[in-house]
Formats: structure tokens, sequence, C-alpha cells
């Protein structure tokens, strides 16, 4: 009997660690013994990049604009301990049509089976987490991925894309689109930040599966080309993303959120932007 | 929720295609997918003209263009179109691909009019607006982008005027109209720019835009976007008169209105509407005898499927000139909301005893519905399109086709302007009438 494929997509604002985050756990899920793809499906190109020693590989779009037609083989690229590492790439910034790049990229493999045909556990999409077009919801929709996990800070800017991803798998929840697991909490290294996250998935009915606090040691790998996992194996670090990565491993069923509307989220931030106020000016009042 | 609409008789924002190739000498270049073009030119063209029709130089766009941007399939089109098509002006249009993903058009067109070719380039995305206001959108990108920068010597000319009466191909007898306008204004001392056409000076014509002494709006709203431009531009004044005027009151009425405007010669003015007025009743006082013996041979009412400047000119016509009484009137180029209490006003003011209730629908199959259920008891005439033919059969009414899809008549230099035109709508309409005779 054919072993269930297990299709994760995790979304997160750019800049926030969505990638670093991906690879860790596509690295820590293959150490676990599981066949792993990385797609990124970023227009940057650089999800899968400290899987493979920091080098970029060529995109789907890239050799599609170059050839014509594309076969997966030829844009699938072996990375750390065997993950399959895909780019969907896209257009240069400011012209085309990047949401459609991707839509193209994430099409192009189902219509060639390639999924099947390379026996895999996981494939985790990594996906710029704005949604800011119906292409950047394909992983969400259409069946592609079931669960959602999104990286978010307790950055204001991070949990408004968050709550703006919550509202697109709302959206499709009822068309057998994804739905989310929860939320993945970086760069969580104070008490505030955790209370401002978990006052967030409690607002959004979902749950946070794990807090990464922000490491020097992935900057180190990182700056190698390497993921936490494989260049630091005995880090800190490394157990907490191994134990994120069983969770979702673990993880079978995901729920719909419940997104806050644009007014109740400003809301929400203004009270925590004066409870983060009073308790700055009480701490300096205090050093004086 | 989108609402579907039956039969809707204008094109979308990418017909302003048609107004490129009524340039003569023109040619538009399509950045869009493969078949827009045929599907316009099937709906508002008849003929191909100079490089019109399936002959229109096309990028047909794919998925390659809409993810990695489309522009240097525009670049690569428009440098065949350049070498192989004989033409002094290439007007690129955007369809709705190129203008969802935001294709830089702008910088195309600028790159070849800094090679010293003649291209300008208009947004014209299907999903923008319908052809009556990508035809202003178009005319307009012509004048800043081609016109400004090639203005003919010699500043404002004394008794030269631009002329925006017609939409090209969506008034199907745009040629004839504006030749007949042409011809009246000239006339009565102007020299007039129609700017489309075959009677129109080409390119030429369209250097000499800002040299008008002032301009001609002869239509209910589509023109007074060009007007206003030119006016801001270069301080062009302009006079609006609100519908097409067909037959001899209404043309000499336009005339007078334009002769006061411009200050012009009275008595030159008047001696040629004095001349023109005895030519065109001549005609009728010959056939007065058939006329009046077939009087009860006509339609006594006329229902109207027509853009608004249509609408008013011929209803004026029919009520004023023939007699012939409105029955339901419907205004189908989507009137913007501002213009149409003028329209109503015309509608109220017919004649002295004569109104009528004017309905602006955009949807065919409503219009046909309506007019099906109306009492129908006496003979009808329908001024509409070749869609409304078969319920002209069914109600046993004549078909005047005025409107796009013509589909059932060819279109060479007739038109409807004018006093001329006034003789050809009678010539055609009691043609529908006697034709139906054993």
């Amino acid at each position: 009997m054919a072993k269930k494929l297990k299709q994760i997509a995790i979304y997160g604002k750019g800049g926030i660690g969505k990638s670093t985050t991906t690879s860790n756990i596509s690295a820590a899920l293959s150490k676990m013994g599981y066949k792993v793809m990385q797609f990124g499906c970023d227009p940057k190109s650089d999800s899968t990049n400290t899987l493979r020693k920091g080098e970029y590989i060529p995109t789907v779009l890239d050799t599609l604009r170059e050839k014509g037609s594309v076969k997966a083989n030829e844009v699938i690229f072996e990375g750390f301990n065997g993950i399959y590492c895909v780019e969907a790439g896209g257009p240069a910034p400011g012209v085309g049509c990047a949401g459609r790049g991707i839509i193209t990229a994430v099409q192009l493999f189902r219509q060639q089976k390639v999924f099947e045909d390379l026996d895999l556990d996981f494939i985790i999409y990594d996906v710029l987490g704005d949604v800011v077009c119906g292409g950047f919801a394909m992983p969400i929709r259409e069946g592609i991925a079931e669960h959602v996990f999104t990286v978010s800070s307790s950055d204001f800017m991070s949990v408004y894309a968050a709550n703006n991803l919550f509202k697109g798998i709302q959206k499709y929840s009822n068309s057998g689109g994804a739905l989310l697991g929860g939320i993945i909490a970086n760069s969580i290294n104070h008490q505030y930040s955790k209370d401002i996250i978990d006052d967030f998935a409690a607002q959004t009915k979902t749950q946070v599966v794990e807090y990464v606090p922000r490491s020097v040691t992935v900057t180190q790998c990182e700056l190698q080309g390497k993921t936490t996992i494989e260049g630091a194996p005995d880090s800190e670090q490394a157990k907490i993303y191994t134990r994120l990565a069983e969770k979702i491993a673990a993880h079978e069923v995901s729920h719909t959120p419940s997104p806050l509307s644009t007014t109740d989220l400003r809301q929400w931030a203004s009270k925590w932007s004066k409870q983060i106020l009073a308790a700055e000016s009480r701490s300096i009042a205090g050093a004086c | 929720m989108s609402k579907v609409i039956e039969q809707p008789r204008y094109s979308c924002a990418l017909g302003a295609e048609q107004t490129v190739v009524a340039i003569r000498r023109a040619v538009p270049v399509l950045h869009s997918g493969p078949g827009c073009c045929n599907k316009i030119t099937s709906l508002i063209g008849q003929g191909e003209a100079y490089a019109g029709g399936s002959t229109i130089p096309c990028t047909n766009s794919n998925e390659r263009d809409v993810v990695f941007g489309g522009v240097d399939k525009l670049r690569s089109v428009v440098k065949g179109a350049l070498q192989v098509i004989d033409a002094d002006l290439y007007v690129i249009l955007t369809g709705c691909t190129a203008s969802i993903v935001g294709d830089d058009i702008d910088s195309v067109a600028q790159e070849f009019r800094s090679a010293g070719k003649p291209v300008v380039c208009a947004e014209t995305g299907g999903f923008k607006t319908n052809n009556y206001r990508s035809h202003e959108t178009v005319v307009n990108a012509v004048i800043d982008q081609y016109v400004d920068a090639h203005r003919a010597e010699g500043g404002v000319q004394k008794g030269l005027v631009n002329v925006f009466a017609t939409v090209p191909y969506q008034d199907p007898y745009w040629n004839g109209n504006l030749a007949e306008l042409k011809r009246v204004l000239d006339g009565i001392g102007l020299k007039a720019n129609i700017l489309f056409g075959q009677e129109s000076g080409g390119l030429p014509e369209w250097k000499n835009i800002p040299n008008a002494e002032f301009n001609i709006v002869a239509s209910s709203w589509v023109g007074l976007g060009i007007a206003e431009h030119l006016k801001k531009k270069y301080g062009t004044p302009y006079l609006h008169f609100p519908y097409l005027p067909v037959g001899g009151l209404e043309t000499s009425r336009f005339l007078r209105q334009v002769a006061e405007f411009g200050k012009l010669d009275k008595k030159r003015a008047e001696d040629f509407i004095g001349r023109e007025e005895r030519k065109f009743y001549s005609f009728l006082e010959r056939m007065a005898d058939f006329l009046l013996e077939f009087r009860y041979g006509l339609p006594r009412r006329f229902y109207t499927i027509l853009d608004a400047s249509y609408a008013v000119g011929f209803a004026k016509y029919l009520v004023n000139e023939l007699g012939i009484l409105p029955a339901r009137q419907f205004v189908v180029d989507n009137t913007p909301e501002e213009f149409r209490d003028e329209v109503r006003g015309e509608f109220a003011h017919l004649s002295d005893r004569r109104s009528a209730p004017v309905e602006f629908e955009t949807d065919g199959g409503v219009i046909q519905q309506k007019i099906r259920e109306d009492e129908n008891k006496t003979r009808a005439l329908i001024l509409g399109s070749g869609w409304d033919r078969d319920l002209a059969k069914d109600l046993n009414a004549d078909l005047l086709i005025l409107s796009v899809p013509v589909e059932y008549r060819l279109v060479l230099n007739c038109g409807y302007a004018g006093y001329n035109g006034g003789l050809r709508v009678i010539e055609d309409l009691y043609d529908r009438v006697l034709g139906t005779y054993r």
C-alpha cells in the first residue's frame, strides 16, 4: 500500500525567518528518515540555499523561460541528506506576475505526477506569506497542501501578514483548501513576545506549535551555507527545530482559523503597544 | 454579484483598435491575447481596411508573457510591424492580460519614439471600460504622444476646426457621416478636420489639431473628453452639439450654432444653408404626390435601440420631418450618469408638442422583451442592429439597421448625418416598407 504523502505549506512575512525555519524542518525530517521535497515559492528563489551549501539552483520558471518547456527532473536538485530542492522562481522584480508564476510552477509539477514518482513522505512549500494575490494562495487551495503553518514573530507587521493568511485559509476552507496547523513563533526571546503571540493565537483560535528563539548559531550556520541541523546538530537550536519537525510529522488535524477584522487587529495591536510602552516606562523609571 | 448582459451593442475597451484603423495609414499593434481582435472586428468592423481585422499585428500573449511580463515580445512585434507594414503611425494597445500584469508599454513606445519611429501607446485593457470611453483615451494618447511633437507650423488658423462626431466602426456609418459633416461645415466657410476616413487628410490633418480655432463635438457625450483635453492643452474652445444632426431642420440648426459660436460670416453661412435646404426639400417636393398617397403605408411609431447620439438625432428627424411618433426609446451606449439628464431633456423636447421617455439599458435581451410586451397594434419601425432582425420579423415591423452589429448590410460610404443623410433615411425607410409589398 502506498504511503500517504503529507503536503505542508509554510507561510510567513518576507524576512521573518520562514526559509530558515522551513529548511531546518526539512533537514530534521530528513534526518528522521523521511523523504522530503522542499518547494520554494518565493520569486527571490533562495528558499533552499542552506540545504545546498549556499548555492542557488535553476528555477522552474527560469528554465521554462529559456527552454519553452520543462521536465520536472530538470529542476529538482538534491540537497542535504537527499532532500529534493525545487525553486519556483519568478519574473524580474517589477515586471510580470509572480503570483501567476507560482501557479504555473506548481501546476507543472502536478501535471507531471512527480510527487508520486519520487515516493515522497513530505512536500514542504515555503511561500512568501503576504498572500497579496491569488497566486500566492495557490498552495492552500485546490487541495495541494493539507496543513498550513505560519512563521511569525511578535512584530505587528508579521502578525498582520499571518492574519491575512488566516483570511485566505478561511476563504478556501469550504472548498477543500488547506487548514491551519498553527503558528511557529519565531525570534521569541522575551516573555512579552511570547505573550503577544500566545494572545494572537488565542484570539484567532489557533495554537502555537513551537517557540523558536533568535540564535546566533543559526546565523553562523547560514553563513556557511548550512541549516542548523546540518551545521550545529548538537546545539540547543537544532534540538528546538527537531522538536518542531517531530510535532509537524505527528500533526494530523488542522482547523479553520478565525482571523481578526482589520479594525479588531488594530485595536488588538494598540492594546499591546500601550502595555509594552507602560512596561518600558516603568523599567526606565526604575533604572533612574 | 455580476450580471450577464445579453447582446451588448458595443465592445470592450480594446475596441478602440477600430479608432486607429480608421486613421489613414495608421496601424494598431495589439498587446493582447490571440482572438481579441477577431472578436472585436466581428462585432464592430466591416472590412479590414489598411491593416485591421485579422491583419493587425498582435503579441498573442500567452502564459509566459503573463509570468515574466510581455514587454520583450511587444518590442519584437512592434519592430516587426515597423519592418513589414508601411504606415505613418503605430499605436500600441493593451488587452486585459497585459493591463492586469502591468506591462510598461509606455517605455516601449518611448524607446521607439527616441529612435525616431512614430509609435504611441494607450492602455485599453478590456476590463477597464468600453470602446466609447477608450476611443477618447486613444485619440488623446495620439495627441499627447504624436501630434504634440509634430505640430504643424503656423499656429492657430482662422476657420480651422476639429470635428469629434462619431466613434469609427462603432458607428457603422462613420465614414459617410463624417464626410457629410465636413461638406456642410466647409460649406459655411470652415475648414473641417474630420481626422478619420477617406475624406480626412490623414496624419497631416492630425498634426494640425492644435492649430484649430475651435473644436466641434457633435455627439451626446463621446468626444467631450477629447475636446476638454484640447481645451486644457492648447486652450482651444469647443462647441457641443449634443446629437447627430439628421435632415433639414437639425442640420440647419447645427450649422447656425456653429456659425454663431465661430462668429462666421453670417451671410455666407445663411446662403449655404438656404441652398442646401432648397435642395433637400426639392427632392421631397418632387415626390410629394407619392409621399402623400403613401402616408398610411408608413410605420406609425418607432422603437429606438441606439446610442445616445443616434437616438436623439433620429428621434428629432422622424418626429419633426417625417411625422412618425416615438414608441419606447432605449439608449444602449451605457451613457455615463452625468450626461443622462441632458439626453432625457432632448427626448422631453423632441418638438413643441412631442416628448418621449427614454430608458438607458445595455441589455439587448431585456430591451427586446420589453418591446415584445408592448401593445404593437400598429405598424412599427425599429431602429436597431442586425440582432433585432428576428424581433422585427416576429412583430411584422420594419427594421432599419443603424447600430452594430450590422450583419445584414454592406456599408461603403452610406451616412445618415446632415442633409444628404436625411434623404438617405427616407430612401432606406421607404425601401424597407416597399420591400414588404407583393
